[in-house]
């Protein structure tokens, strides 16, 4: 097969930077591959992905060597634009990347400027339109959708314009596990037809790991590539059940959901421990609430309570209403019938209940990661620099302490954020998509601080996407659909009879369990 | 409504407004401007630019007056403040309307190709109130959200930093993307045109029968444009100017399908 993109001897250094983010890499990635980056934060993901199409030089600056080539074209002789026919490009964060405001003009806007003629373009939008399921968005303004929404325009404006090579970074972070699943199928759908080049990055193996057919490890600049099963486990990365393998000392290590199931019949399971916790007063109390935007319902008699000692996962479709939850509880939105109380009064943001906001860039303004998090001490007339260190050793920032905020990657930057949040001395901790970019590294660190929050007498409830992040972490999941409360349970009740909300063990081993570790223990050969 | 037809309202609206300080005829002009946002403003954060700009209109109304009070404070000399300062309010209550129902990119689209890169300048000028706005309502959440009350000034640096670097980062975002989606590689075409149908050409020849009325009274002196202040007397209007002003808030009355 022709290659699609090739990395010969590339080495490459941000300016004002000391160590490089790509050292000498070489790489080919044949024409029609399903290519699956991953690694830590950090290890150079964006940095090979936005080499791929030019951006890296063109307008990261730096010192740049080797060669980069897509289908024979260099990306060094010329900018970016004028490779745009050939390669597309989704950046992680789709909001800042929209050019114009409406969803239809958004996905035409680079066919406008390859000049595609007007019958063409009409034809493709259209197309694109069903694959991506937006038609019914066609005539709404970009800034009003929702997270999962926008990335799924974003998609679609990067395939109307017909590229050979599409390059995606992260994106279906926002997206519930339907939508995503439906996304990364649609993807492989043009790799399988259309010879298509798929170039993404993602932390979440689950998702990707089945689409895959070459894995790219990147490792602190430096690049390997081949299989996905061996090229992964020899970096120690994988889903739930490659980890399971590892854990139990398995011969071979499958990726997805289906080959765990031909191993794991060698073995066999006691029957889960189901046994029902005991549960403390609450602390939050939502009674009957419902909110609106406009004349659009968001939630319809939601009634919930939480108590201390609790880690309560918020899952749900994306639009389901889980922001809006969490602000009304928080007392950001106003609530249009019920009430919401923090151990009988109204909640009071920043002082009784705290709530981690989908964007840590909005939080951060200092020019060390120590004083930002003193700020919030700070702003309760409190300054106490072991408290400081205290908070910063938990969420293992102590060696950050002097960085400056903006400098840390994106992981980082959230535990920063949630750092700053949590030192308003709140009991009842709120988080929106916590693990948004995380490495399962930073995952697990924020993982363990809510467990910790909680055992300290905390209450804790997070909206998120990530079901295995929620099988590890959570004691209660609540699931919501169209503005309404339709489960309410333990994590092995609600998961465990779930179709899309399943976690990869509980696909394999059915009901009850969860984490691979969890197993591991319990798994004796049959 | 086509792009252009906004561009011609607005520039009409803003020659209304820097051609008098005549508090009648600025008093409809603000009414206008205002129903024109409320019937076609556009989804999303963009819409509050009016708000925004009303509010900025209304501290550069208190600043211009206050500056009065450096010097010898007369009656007259207050009023002629106030008078200007409420010109220069309505004149950014014009301009916020003009943000709220337009999509600065949309015009970008309908410039011809010479035209490209001031077009492209303007555009991104355009669509930096409204980013700026959504930024500011998301910082000023954050605060809240950190505990962090009192005096407005030594809040300052936690709102302008992060509005700032998200502000800075999201441009280089935007310039990256639209490099990468083949902004400027050559010649281009149009998707869906938006038609220059009915509703467009209400809106734009009413708009300009108003500036034509008001060029007219500034030719000739009549109308009352510019009410004496010294001394001070009771400003003359004119029913004929007052009717033109009117014409202004024609587009509330014509619907976006018109044209299509």
């Amino acid at each position: 097969m022709n290659p699609a993109v090739v990395f010969e001897n590339v080495t490459f250094s941000y300016p004002e930077s000391d160590e490089p983010a790509l050292k000498d890499v070489s790489l080919v990635i044949p024409e029609g591959s399903f290519a699956l980056v991953a690694g830590r934060t950090g290890s150079g993901k964006s940095t090979l992905l936005r080499a791929i199409n030019g951006l890296v030089p063109h307008f990261s600056g730096g010192t740049f060597e080797g060669r980069v080539e897509l289908q024979g074209r260099s990306t060094i002789d010329q900018p970016p634009r004028y490779l745009a026919g050939v390669v597309a490009f989704v950046p992680q964060d789709p909001d800042a990347s929209f050019v114009l405001d409406r969803v239809e003009d958004e996905l035409a806007y680079a066919m406008e400027n390859l000049a595609v003629p007007p019958v063409t373009m009409r034809r493709r939008v259209e197309e694109v339109l069903d694959l991506m399921s937006l038609a019914e968005l066609r005539d709404r303004s970009v800034r009003s959708l929702s997270g999962g929404e926008r990335q799924r325009v974003a998609v679609a404006a990067a395939l109307t314009a017909g590229p050979r090579i599409l390059v995606l970074d992260e994106p279906t972070s926002q997206l519930d596990p339907q939508g995503a699943e439906d996304v990364l199928a649609g993807l492989q759908r043009l790799v399988h037809d259309l010879g298509l080049t798929v170039v993404l990055a993602e932390h979440r193996l689950e998702r990707v790991a089945g689409f895959a057919d070459l894995a790219i490890v990147c490792d602190a600049g430096s690049v390997s590539a081949g299989e996905p099963e061996p090229t992964l486990s020899e970096a120690g990365l994988g889903p739930p059940v490659a980890r399971l393998a590892r854990l139990a000392g398995w011969a071979e290590t499958p990726l997805t959901v289906r080959d765990a199931r031909q191993v794991a019949h060698r073995y066999r399971l006691p029957e889960p421990d189901l046994a029902p916790r005991f549960r403390q007063p609450p602390v939050l109390e939502l009674v009957g609430v419902g909110a609106s935007y406009g004349s659009r319902t968001a939630l319809e008699d939601v009634s919930l309570s939480l108590s201390p000692g609790e880690v309560a996962a918020l899952i749900g479709r994306n639009g389901a209403g889980k922001t809006t939850l969490l602000r009304c509880a928080t007392g950001l939105h106003e609530v249009s019938k019920g009430t919401v109380s923090i151990a009988g009064d109204p909640p009071e943001p920043g002082r009784t209940i705290a709530l981690c906001p989908q964007e840590p860039g909005t939080v951060l303004y200092k020019d060390t990661v120590v004083a930002e998090v003193a700020a919030t001490f700070a702003a309760r007339g409190l300054l106490d620099r072991d408290k400081v260190s205290d908070l910063l050793n938990r969420f293992g920032l102590a060696a950050h302490a002097s960085d400056h905020p903006r400098d840390l990657s994106a992981g980082e930057q959230l535990l920063v954020a949630t750092a700053a949040i949590v030192a308003t001395g709140a009991s009842v901790l709120l988080l929106d998509e916590p693990t948004r970019g995380l490495d399962p590294e930073s995952k697990g660190l924020l993982g363990g601080f809510l467990r910790d929050f909680a055992s300290r007498g905390g209450a804790v409830m997070f909206a998120t996407h990530d079901v295995e992040l929620v099988a590890a972490v959570a004691d209660r999941v609540v699931l919501l659909a169209g503005g309404e409360v339709i489960a309410d349970g333990s994590p092995s009740e609600v998961l465990g009879d779930s179709h899309v909300f399943s976690p990869q063990m509980t696909r394999v081993f059915g009901p009850g369990w969860l984490t691979p570790e969890q197993v591991a223990r319990a798994l004796v050969p049959s | 409504m086509h792009p252009g037809a906004w561009i011609v309202w607005a520039a009409c609206a803003g020659w209304v407004a820097f051609s008098t300080t005549n508090p009648f005829y600025l008093v409809v002009l603000l009414g206008a401007a205002w129903i024109v946002h409320a019937s076609h403003r556009r989804e999303g954060p963009a819409s509050r630019s009016f708000r925004v700009f009303l509010l900025f209109g209304l501290w550069a109304m208190g600043t211009r007056t206050a500056l009065v009070f450096l010097g010898t404070v007369e009656a007259s000399s207050v009023t002629l403040a106030l008078f200007e300062g409420f010109r220069l309010g309505v004149l950014l209550a014009v301009f916020g309307t003009f943000n709220s129902v337009t999509d600065p990119f949309g015009i970008l689209r309908f410039a011809p190709r010479r035209f490209h890169e001031p077009a492209l300048a303007s555009a991104l000028a355009l669509s930096l109130a409204p980013r700026t706005i959504a930024a500011t309502a998301k910082v000023r959440e954050a605060q809240r959200l950190r505990g962090f009350r009192g005096r407005r000034w030594r809040m300052l640096p936690s709102l302008a930093v992060p509005v700032l670097e998200n502000g800075m980062e999201a441009a280089l975002t935007l310039a990256e993307s639209m490099d990468a989606r083949g902004h400027g590689s050559g010649p281009r075409t149009r998707y869906r045109p938006q038609a220059w149908g009915p509703g467009s050409w209400v809106v734009a020849s009413t708009a300009s029968l108003g500036a034509v009325a008001f060029l007219g009274a500034v030719i000739e002196h009549s109308g009352g444009l510019s009410p004496s202040t010294f001394p001070l007397e009771w400003p003359e209007v004119s029913s004929v100017l007052l009717i033109a002003v009117a014409l202004l808030a024609v587009p509330a009355l014509v619907s976006d399908g018109n044209d299509s």
